[in-house]
Order: C-alpha cells, then sequence, then structure tokens
C-alpha cells in the first residue's frame, strides 16, 4: 500500500464486490477517489494477491491446442485438428447427411464430391454461426438440390437483361454463401480437405476415394484437395464466376474466420485483408481474454496489454464478432486505459462501446455513459456533451453512475464548487480516474472564485475543506504551487490564506488549465 | 421535358436568354411521373447521344464543340438517372413487394453520375457560370436522393458488409446508419470547390455558387449530427474573403440560411457574441412571412441574449410565435421573479425539448439571473439606514449570510449549507452579477453602496 493513499481499502478486496457478478477475474482495479493531487500517473499500483488464485492456470506455455482441447466446442472447419477430437455432432445433422446420401436422393448431375463439398460448407456455416442445434435439418434442402438451384441461378445470370435490372442477381441470397464458400476454400486448402470429417466415416468413405462419379466432365479426382478447385472449375465453365466478378466486389470481402490457435499476438495495423492463419477465432480470443486479465494482475505492464487488448480488438472486428464477448473485451480495455490515464484508447474503446450497446447487446452501459459525460466534460465538448445528453432517457437520468455524472456537468456548469467536489469525493465506479483529471483546473477556477469574492482573509482550512484536499499541508502546496508565497500567514497558530491580496494571480494558471485540453484520439 | 425536338427549342432559347433558372428545369427530377415517364420512353440507351448530339448541334450554337459534348453527356446521364428513378418510385409505391433492392440507392448513384458530368462540364467543357442554376438543382436533389437512399437501407435492415471494413480495427455500425448522406456531403463538397475555386473574373465566375452549395452542406453537417465539420466550410469561405463577391450581393435567401447557420455554430461553441451577431443579421434579412424560419432563428437569439445581456424576450414577441411561448414563457417568469426553484423545476420540465434543440445548456446559465434577481430582492427588502442630516438615504449594504440563504431554500424548503451559499455568492461576485465581498469570519456580505447588484437599478 502506498503511503500516498492512506484511506483506501485495500484494491484486492474492493475489486471483488464491485464487478463481480459479469465475470470472475476483474481486471481492473476499483478506485477510491485519489485524495492527493498532481501525483503522477506512473506510480506502481497496489499489487494483488496472486498465488492463490492463479498459482496453476498461469504456466507460461499453455499452448493453443491443449487449450483447444479444453473447449467444449468444435473446431473451424478448417483447423487441422486431430482425428481423434470428439466432435458432438447432432443427431439432426447424422440424420440429414444419412439423408443426402439414399441412393433414391441421388442426383445423377451431381458429382459425389460436390455434394459432399456443399454439405461440409452448409454444416460448417452453421456450426459458425451457432445454429447447428436450432436448424431445422429435417427441412433443409439436400446438398444435390442446392447445387442444382445454384446452377439454375447461374445460368439465369448468363441471359441478357434490362439495364435496370443488371444487377438484380448480385443482391440474390445465393450469393453469399458462394462468397464464403470462396474464403473457407482459398483460407486453407489442403488441410480442408484433408480433415477427416465425422460423416466421412460412414459407408459412402470408400466410394469417394475410388471416385464413381457418373458424370465425367472433370478430370479423375485423384487427391481430395482437387475436389475444390474442380468444382469452381465447374462453376466457372458455367459462367457463375464470370458474371460475379463484374457485379461484385472481389470474393473476399466477407467476414474472415480465423483459424490462428495462439493466445497472443501483436497488435499490426492492417493494410491488407487479414489471413485467417493469422486471425484468432471467439474461442481462443476467450483464451485470450482470462489469460490477459491475469497477466494484468500480476505484471501490470500496460504497454503489454494495450498491445494484446488492441490485437484482440482487431480480430473481433476482422471476423465481425458482436457479442456480448466483443463488449466485454472493450469494456475491460476502457477500464485498463483509464486506470493507466490513456485517455486515446480509452475514447476509442468509449465509441466502439456505445455502438456496441446501441446494437442491444448486454454489458455496463450505465456506467460507461457515465464515463462518457466525465470524459466531455474533461475535453470540455460542449458539441458532444449536447448530444451525449440528447442521447439519454429517462430511466438513464436516473441510474446512480449517470446521475452523478450529470450533476457533476451541472455543479461545473453553474460554478457550484461546493458541490463539484462533495460529488468528487464520492465517484462511483472507476469516474475519479476521470475526474481526477480535471480537479485541477476546477481547483483553480474555485480559488480564483474565492479570492475574488472573500476579503481580508479565509482560514487556509477553509479552502483545505472547501477545495477537499487532504491535508493543509496539500492545499498550501497548491498554492505554493501557483505562486502564492505572499498570500499564508501564520497568525498564532491558525494559517491564514489572504485573499485581499491576490488580485488576479490565479487567473492566468486558470485560463492556462483550461485552455489546454487536447488529447490524441478525441471524436 | 421529353426528348423530342421541343427539348431542343427550349434549350435552345434557355441558352440564348441565358436564363439559368429556365435550363435548369430541363434537369430537375421533380416532375410528374407521367413526365417522367414521357422523357424515359422519349429515347433509348443506344441512341440517346446521337440524337442529343445532332439535335443541340442543329439548334444551338455552341462556341465550342467541347461545350456540346459536355451538355450531350449531361442530358444523356440526366436520362438514364431518370429511368433508376421510375424504378424506385414504381416499387416505392408497390407497398407489397418489399423488394431486395435497394432501388433508392441506385436512384442516388445515377444522380451522383449526373452531378459529375455537370462538374466536368463545367470544368472541362467551359460551361458558362450562368448555368449554375442547374448544378444547384442538381445538388438540391442529390441530397434528397440520398437521404431517401439511406431511409430506405434503414428501414429494411439491409447488412451492408463492404470491404473497407475489414480493414479498419474497430468497428461502428452507426457510421452505416447515414452512409449515402455522408457519400453526399462529399459530392457537395466536390461542387463546393468547383463553385469555391474557379479563378476566372467575378462576373464570369462560379463563385457565386459558392454559398448556395454551401448552405447545402451545411444542412447536411447539422442532419449528420456533426456541425463541427463545418467549420471547414466556414473557413473556406473566410479564406477566400477578399475574392469572393461581396456578401451583400448574394440572393438574400442564401445570406439568411447563411447566416442562419454560422449562427448556431457560434452558439453551440458558446460564442454568444458572435452568434448573437449572426443570428440578428439572419433575423433582419429573414423575410416577413417566413414564420418557420423566423422561429428558428428566435429558438437560439433569445437564449443568447440571455447570456450576452441579461436581456428577456417580451411577452409581445413571444405572442406571435406559440411555440416559442411554450419552450421559454415558464423560465422567462422565473428568472424575472427571481424563483429559484420554479426555475429548477421549469428546466426540468422542458429538458427534453431543449436538450433536442441544443438550448439546454445554455438556458441553465439562466439560473445565475433568476438568482441574482432573487438576491436583488433580499437587499431591497433590507430597506435603508437611518439617513443622516441632509443626506440621500443608503441601503442597508451589510447583508448576513444567513438570511441569502433562508431566500435561496425558500422555493424548495430545502436546508442549504451555509457553505455552499457561500459559493453561490462568490460565484456571483466572480461573475459580476454583484458588487461587494464576502465577510467570512462575520458571516456577512458587504455590498457595493452604489450598484451593489449592476444594471438593474441598485
Amino acid at each position: 500500500m502506498l503511503p500516498t493513499w492512506p484511506a483506501a481499502p485495500p484494491s484486492g478486496a474492493q475489486s471483488s464486490t464491485g464487478y463481480a457478478t459479469s465475470y470472475s477475474a476483474p481486471a481492473y482495479t476499483a478506485v477510491q477517489v485519489r485524495q492527493s493531487f498532481g501525483q503522477s500517473y506512473s506510480t506502481p499500483q497496489p499489487s494483488y494477491p496472486l498465488a492463490h488464485t492463479y498459482g496453476p492456470s498461469h504456466s507460461p506455455s499453455p499452448s493453443a491446442v491443449d487449450i483447444a482441447r479444453n473447449v467444449n466446442l468444435p473446431p473451424p472447419a478448417a483447423a487441422s485438428e486431430p482425428a481423434k477430437t470428439k466432435i458432438d455432432w447432432p443427431d439432426s445433422v447424422r440424420r440429414y447427411v444419412q439423408r443426402a446420401f439414399i441412393p433414391a436422393n441421388l442426383d445423377s448431375s451431381v458429382t459425389r464430391a460436390e455434394m459432399e463439398t456443399k454439405l461440409k460448407e452448409t454444416i460448417t456455416q452453421a456450426n459458425e454461426k451457432g445454429v447447428l442445434n436450432t436448424l431445422d435439418w429435417d427441412m433443409m434442402p439436400l446438398p444435390q438440390h442446392m447445387i442444382r438451384e445454384e446452377r439454375a441461378r447461374a445460368l439465369l445470370t448468363l441471359q441478357p437483361k434490362q439495364p435496370a435490372q443488371a444487377q438484380a442477381p448480385a443482391h440474390a441470397p445465393g450469393t453469399k454463401k458462394r462468397k464464403s464458400w470462396d474464403l473457407a476454400d482459398g483460407a486453407a486448402p489442403t488441410s480442408s480437405s484433408a480433415t477427416p470429417y465425422p460423416w466421412r466415416n460412414g459407408p459412402g468413405r470408400l466410394e469417394h476415394r475410388v471416385s464413381f462419379s457418373p458424370d465425367k466432365r472433370d478430370e479423375p479426382l485423384k487427391q481430395s484437395s482437387k475436389f475444390n478447385r474442380a468444382d469452381k472449375r465447374l462453376k466457372r465453365h458455367e459462367g457463375e464466376y464470370t458474371t460475379q466478378r463484374e457485379e461484385t466486389p472481389p470474393p473476399l470481402d466477407g467476414p474472415v474466420v480465423g483459424t490462428c490457435q495462439n493466445l497472443e499476438k501483436r497488435f499490426l495495423r492492417l493494410t491488407a485483408a487479414p489471413k485467417p492463419d493469422q486471425v484468432r477465432p471467439p474461442y481462443i480470443l476467450r483464451q485470450t481474454l482470462e489469460l490477459l486479465k491475469k497477466r494484468w494482475k500480476k505484471d501490470q505492464n500496460y504497454s503489454y496489454i494495450c498491445d494484446q487488448f488492441k490485437s484482440m480488438r482487431q480480430d473481433l472486428t476482422v471476423q465481425r464478432v458482436r457479442d456480448e464477448f466483443t463488449v466485454e473485451v472493450y469494456e475491460i480495455h476502457a477500464r485498463i486505459a483509464l486506470e493507466k490515464g490513456d485517455l486515446g484508447e480509452y475514447n476509442q474503446c468509449q465509441t466502439q462501446l456505445k455502438a456496441l450497446y446501441k446494437l442491444g447487446l448486454k454489458g455496463k452501459p450505465n456506467e460507461f455513459t457515465a464515463y462518457r459525460i466525465l470524459y466531455f466534460i474533461h475535453t470540455a465538448n460542449r458539441t458532444e456533451l449536447n448530444n451525449a445528453l440528447a442521447d439519454l432517457t429517462a430511466a438513464e437520468k436516473k441510474d446512480k453512475a449517470i446521475k452523478h455524472a450529470l450533476d457533476v456537468r451541472s455543479a461545473l456548469a453553474l460554478g457550484n464548487y461546493h458541490r463539484f467536489f462533495q460529488l468528487y469525493n464520492d465517484t462511483p465506479n472507476m469516474g475519479a480516474y476521470l475526474m481526477d483529471m480535471f480537479v485541477g483546473r476546477e481547483r483553480l477556477a474555485a480559488l480564483c472564485n474565492i479570492c475574488r469574492a472573500y476579503k481580508t482573509d479565509v482560514p487556509l482550512r477553509f479552502v483545505t475543506e472547501e477545495l477537499y484536499f487532504e491535508s493543509d499541508l496539500e492545499a498550501a502546496q497548491f498554492i505554493l504551487d501557483h505562486g502564492g508565497q505572499e498570500l499564508l500567514q501564520d497568525r498564532g497558530g491558525t494559517v491564514m490564506f489572504l485573499t485581499g491580496k491576490a488580485n488576479n494571480l490565479f487567473e492566468g494558471a486558470r485560463a492556462k488549465a483550461f485552455s489546454r485540453v487536447d488529447i490524441k484520439g478525441q471524436i | 421535358m421529353d426528348f423530342s425536338t421541343a427539348f431542343f427549342q427550349e434549350f435552345s432559347e434557355a441558352y440564348s436568354e441565358r436564363d439559368g433558372y429556365r435550363l435548369a428545369r430541363t434537369v430537375t427530377p421533380d416532375l410528374p411521373t407521367d413526365k417522367l415517364w414521357k422523357i424515359w420512353k422519349s429515347q433509348n440507351a443506344h441512341s440517346i447521344r446521337s440524337f442529343l448530339k445532332r439535335g443541340l448541334q442543329g439548334n444551338v450554337a455552341f462556341a465550342d464543340h467541347e461545350e456540346l459534348q459536355g451538355w450531350v453527356e449531361v442530358y444523356a446521364v440526366y436520362w438514364n438517372a431518370v429511368g433508376e428513378i421510375l424504378v424506385a418510385l414504381v416499387s416505392s409505391n408497390d407497398d407489397k413487394s418489399k423488394s431486395s433492392e435497394l432501388v433508392w440507392t441506385r436512384a442516388y448513384q445515377a444522380w451522383t453520375e449526373l452531378l459529375n458530368a455537370l462538374l466536368r462540364g463545367y470544368q472541362n467543357s467551359k460551361f458558362k457560370n450562368w448555368t449554375i442554376i442547374c448544378l444547384y438543382t442538381v445538388c438540391k436533389h442529390l441530397r434528397i436522393f440520398a437521404m431517401k437512399a439511406d431511409d430506405e437501407r434503414n428501414s429494411n435492415n439491409f447488412v451492408d458488409d463492404s470491404p473497407a471494413v475489414n480493414f479498419q480495427d474497430d468497428f461502428d455500425p452507426e457510421t452505416n446508419k447515414r452512409q449515402k448522406l455522408e457519400d453526399c456531403v462529399r459530392q457537395l463538397f466536390k461542387a463546393f470547390n468547383v463553385c469555391q475555386q474557379d479563378r476566372a473574373a467575378l462576373e464570369e465566375s462560379r463563385k457565386w455558387g459558392s454559398y448556395y452549395i454551401a448552405n447545402l452542406l451545411l444542412k447536411s453537417y447539422f442532419k449528420l449530427n456533426s456541425a463541427s465539420l463545418s467549420k471547414n466550410i466556414l473557413k473556406s469561405l473566410h479564406a477566400g474573403g477578399k475574392d469572393m463577391p461581396d456578401f451583400s450581393a448574394f440572393p438574400k435567401s442564401q445570406q439568411v440560411t447563411f447566416k442562419y447557420h454560422e449562427g448556431v455554430i457560434a452558439f453551440l461553441e458558446e460564442n454568444y457574441a458572435h452568434a448573437e451577431a449572426c443570428l440578428t443579421d439572419a433575423w433582419n434579412g429573414c423575410h416577413k412571412d417566413a414564420a418557420k424560419n423566423k422561429e428558428l432563428i428566435l429558438t437560439y437569439l433569445i437564449p443568447c441574449h440571455l447570456i450576452t445581456s441579461h436581456t428577456l424576450p417580451t411577452e409581445a414577441l413571444m405572442k406571435q410565435y406559440p411555440r416559442l411561448q411554450k419552450l421559454f414563457l415558464p423560465l422567462c417568469r422565473c428568472i424575472k421573479r427571481g424563483e429559484l426553484h420554479k426555475f429548477d423545476l421549469a428546466l426540468q420540465e422542458g429538458e427534453d425539448e431543449f436538450v433536442r434543440r441544443r438550448i439546454y445548456l445554455t438556458l441553465e446559465r439562466g439560473r445565475d439571473i433568476a438568482l441574482r434577481n432573487l438576491l436583488r430582492k433580499v437587499f431591497t427588502a433590507r430597506g435603508v439606514e437611518e439617513a443622516k442630516e441632509g443626506e440621500k438615504p443608503v441601503r442597508r449594504t451589510r447583508v448576513p449570510v444567513a438570511e441569502f440563504a433562508a431566500a435561496i431554500s425558500l422555493g424548495s424548503q430545502e436546508k442549504i449549507d451555509i457553505d455552499e451559499v457561500e459559493c453561490l455568492l462568490a460565484n456571483m461576485i466572480y461573475k459580476g452579477f454583484m458588487k461587494g465581498y464576502i465577510s467570512r469570519q462575520h458571516g456577512m456580505v458587504v455590498l457595493s453602496k452604489s450598484g451593489a447588484f449592476p444594471g438593474t437599478g441598485v
């Protein structure tokens, strides 16, 4: 415990009460209002009790595969998993696959290879979308039917059209699917086809190797890796690819599906479309988050943490993962950035969070709305503050944290420093970190007020109390720091502050403090 | 006008008379549907250009072959855009087929082509500056189509997965919402530069179009909630100041619209003096019958006056604008009577509306004046000292802080901390509402003998 924070309770204990409901290992330090002004942010943070919580799990090299195995999620299609990995495919999916291969349902114009590709595509997509268990597989069109439909559609696009309708097929529901198929294909051409899927273990397995395709349009399919290529060629043959090229952007424009299994990754700004093998899928990112939380508590290495969080945010973005986990990542990064006074990074998270909450995702919207208001007070951004106020609902205005932030705003707008410093002393959540950033300038403003309004003198204690200095000494130091040596006088044991003599002593410092609000990354 | 001989006649007459407004009517999409159909059906994509070229060549004596080409292009693209607009009109009338296509987006894009053809005409094909009205028409409708396209996309919940998203570290679904209007702003900015940066002599300059386009841009920025971006336009117009025609030489309507926006931007930045000047200009120039516009100007001008000169609008003025009366009257009454608590309640009551109009933060500062009036009442209620022989009676200038405290908590019946009262008094003194000082030792406020409350007669 630092000597400058005598009043603060052990932060480990504090944090466990704050947000324990949302996640087990909070990655921020809950904060008491900091009583000392002018303390730099580089002061070491209070240490955390480590041993009992993170002992075993913190071994530095949890290999990615180990972790993947522990997770009860099926791996993405392209991942090269060992064959024995047990995937629990729902019965409905198994039935669907079986139904596809019933001889009565087979279609002579569709090769087995095409069918399998289609099947794989359908199931993988359902898996990725998380609808594997909810889809009505019994009603699902069979792969051979889908393929036939696609062909028919491709033929349609070849026919001449009126200019006004020429682009219509680009919006057809089928195209999107095809794009992600291309993607999966391009992502891992060899490993994907080498992966043994459960449905290949059935009676059909031998056939597909030997390939008794009744349709001999394609060259003999000796290697499974050629299946996709052959299929592609077939489609191209039918004109599907040519028409598509003209009308839509390059095929790689769907969300990436990551295959990277490393937990940690350095942040690099993307200059080209991301490669799937360098992007971590959400189930890996969840592991990453747990790891980072522990790291943060243990090492408090902000540059490492910030870098890692940025790469995590990037991976989530390129995969278009926008769910409650995304919210959690941004919330934690925002809190850590706040704690470290990294307003640029904090602000980016805050902007994202606002958008995410708007999507209806759960999180702590009120906590962050309150920060947002405090942030705009700090940056003196009138326009945005106005917008933020306009966005508030009646229910939000009643929330404790938001109400506090609004009261702070109102107190400052009316110059009510008495009220402001009371609120400063009683800030919910981590808002005090934000208030710390402008409490200095508000003290100057209040001091200017006091010097103008009170004649002859006031006890120094009055200043200490009104402006919430921790001690008379600190208040005196603040006055001395701004050139007020002449204004302090010891009068029989009581230090007096000679307001009458101050004239405009603090006006310059005040104006300067209010003019300099420049933050990188500010919206 | 459909593309037949009548069209060439119209063009040729408008051209020889140099009548921009007449010419602009040949590129408007704002026509009844049957007229649009006539235009669309009068030609086909194959022959429109050769048809236009022959017709324009035969009827109009262009000084330059380039100029002919330019107009051919403009009308050919216009014809195409009309086709898209028809598709959009038909399918948006036809409710039940919520088509999978974004018809207004396509109409918007086709119309963007028209703007580009026109801009190329100005830059490369020596279009004359009197034809700038055509640019007005095209720009005005571009903005309308952009908003329609945005509404259409938002109501249909289209997921727009543009590839650019992939390259960002973070995403922002908000940006998609007004995507086309944002694009429109970029297009308008191009048009603005084509006007603003024309170096021809003033009588032939396109600079005359600057304010019209600037106004469209400002409107769009406000709509996008990014009024701060408007600064670029203002700066650009300021920088080109001496090369620009005199502001008063522009049409009054453009002056008023521009001044209004300039005033509101200053208002939002709390530059009330400048805001007051601009809004006053707009107020004075505003057409007497433009009630809606006058109301908009007053919405900001009244709070401005409250801050700059501590003045309230007269009841006679507000009577003319029932909506403003409803908005401001309760507050004004409380301020006048110094009813602090009622002021708070009135502010709370109207909060949603005030915030929506972005005047809440300004009106909130009216509390200072209400407080000043209340304190002034305390002061006057204390009466005067015994007058000395032959001298004028003097007010009692020493007021206990407790009396002020009693007055402040009179309305709300809530006890207020003496320190907080002192803080409020200190603010009054600091802001110049009250002259005097606080003596903390004695719990007294000593007010100035001459003008304790400046500007109020005591």
